[in-house]
């Protein structure tokens, strides 16, 4: 799968990192790095992820080519 | 007899099961003076950029004539300004997420899906069951307690305590009633109660380190080292009270809007992925924190046609701004899957909710598991009986007639 985090919207609250720190990771205090491409397998962890975002910076299958797709489709 | 404002017409306990068409008139003048020189913001752009504004203090100590001590959460992470809050929140921190303990929240799914599943089973032979009492209640509390090691014997103790104090605590128009300053009179007592059984279980842990964050913290050798004696037990109180009070009133809550809305439970009956997204619409609708009354101004703050001078009290209303119709579309409907859905439901900033993965993971488990396995769950009355508290609002029961309960 293939995920883009908007990292002008980020601000470090990290709540993704609970739910699946296999994908993303805060280095220092705000900034956050991050799998592009994670394993299909982490779907579920990384659509929790998306719907805890307090900024809605998380976003799944969006990127040029693919259908847009949302948390719940 | 002088008019009293939106604000305070909110605050009655007689319009606590339904503040919201007192919030709607009060996001007319989305920065309001109240009487007693308290400023209320109660929209969401001004809520938001004054949560991230240097110049807004959630530190009480700062106040002009502020008397230290008498805040139970004086020196907290929640009270706490820039530098002191963020060392302290990473010193807690490091016993409950990440960087050090990332999977600590997802490996207690197992233990708290057998809590509620417990819980549930317990309703097999009845007909009548009280949400709160039997489910909201005891879940989030036993999961508090495991988190922290505090031993589940203490529960009933420490519950007279938080309910005697939450019942104390008034910021409206009924605050001189003689029966609300008898209520107010037991607060420090109950308070003092509760440090010193902090600051005992402290003790024994420092003696033989135990399970749980309070054992962790208590005997931290970390890099920024301990948090100091008092700054421990006022967190540890913090954490304890917060860490199951507005779950307990986000699952009743939840049950209770469901109930009240059949398209979107019977959408979440046939989606039960819903719940995901659904948890934090559910938040949006009924904030567990409806506002939060620390806050004050360090200079004169220019918003919205408003001056703000410095020293004055700033209360943010989460309540109000996550009913806000020029950020929700259709804000008075439950949508669970609401596009965009930036509540304020675990407020934003620097004090944004610790425990919010905690919660979202209890309250996904227990409402998933709630309308899964109860069978034809009827509303007794609506609305439900609310406590006393403004701030941590809530259903004191939600009764519900059941046909039964699901293996």
């Amino acid at each position: 799968m293939r995920i883009v985090v908007d990292l002008n919207r980020c601000q470090g609250y990290a709540q993704c990192v609970f739910l699946a720190h296999e994908v993303f990771r805060l280095s220092g205090e705000e900034t956050l790095t991050y799998d592009p491409n994670p394993d299909d397998a982490r779907r579920l962890q990384v659509e929790r992820a998306a719907a805890a975002c307090p900024v809605q910076a998380i976003l799944i299958d969006r990127l040029e080519g693919a259908q847009p797709r949302s948390v719940t489709s | 007899m002088v008019q009293e404002t939106p604000w305070q017409q909110a605050l009655r306990n007689a319009n606590r099961a339904n503040p919201y068409p007192f919030y709607e008139e009060m996001r007319k003048t989305p920065v309001s003076r109240q009487p007693d020189g308290t400023y209320v913001v109660s929209t969401y752009r001004e809520l938001v950029e004054l949560l991230h504004d240097p110049r807004v203090s959630s530190d009480t100590r700062k106040r002009p004539g502020a008397i230290p001590g008498v805040d139970p959460f004086e020196a907290t992470i929640i009270t706490e300004d820039p530098s002191e809050h963020d060392v302290d929140r990473r010193r807690i921190m490091r016993h409950f997420g990440p960087p050090e303990r990332p999977d600590m929240i997802t490996d207690m799914e197992p233990e708290i899906r057998l809590i509620f599943t417990e819980l549930l089973d317990g309703m097999k032979s009845k007909t009548r069951v009280d949400v709160v009492d039997e489910f909201a209640f005891p879940g989030p509390v036993t999961v508090i307690c495991k988190v922290l090691g505090v031993p589940l014997e203490s529960i009933p103790l420490f519950h007279d305590w938080i309910e005697t104090a939450l019942d104390g605590l008034d910021l409206g128009p009924e605050a001189s009633d003689p029966e609300q300053q008898r209520r107010l009179a037991a607060v420090s007592a109950r308070v003092a109660e509760m440090r010193q059984f902090l600051a005992d279980l402290f003790d024994q842990y420092r003696k033989q380190p135990g399970p749980g964050m309070l054992s962790g913290m208590g005997n931290d050798d970390g890099p920024e080292g301990r948090l100091p004696g008092g700054s421990l037990v006022s967190n540890a109180m913090l954490m304890l009270f917060a860490g199951h009070e507005t779950t307990v009133n986000l699952i009743a809550h939840s049950v209770l809007s469901l109930l009240r809305h059949p398209d979107q439970l019977e959408k979440l009956r046939r989606r039960p992925e819903l719940i995901v997204p659904g948890i934090e619409e559910l938040l949006r609708f009924e904030s567990s924190v409806q506002f939060w009354h620390t806050r004050s101004a360090l200079e004169d703050i220019e918003i919205a046609g408003t001056t703000i001078p410095a020293g004055s009290t700033i209360f943010v209303c989460y309540g109000s701004a996550n009913r806000d119709p020029l950020r929700f579309a259709h804000p008075d409907k439950l949508d669970l899957e609401r596009p965009d859905n930036q509540h304020v439901g675990f407020s934003q900033g620097i004090h944004y909710c610790f425990g919010a993965p905690l919660a979202r993971l209890e309250v996904q488990i227990a409402v998933s598991e709630f309308f899964r396995r109860v069978q034809n769950p009827r509303l007794v009355e609506d609305p439900p009986p609310y406590r006393h508290n403004q701030i941590f609002r809530g259903p004191r029961h939600v009764l519900v007639d059941i046909d039964g309960i699901r293996d």
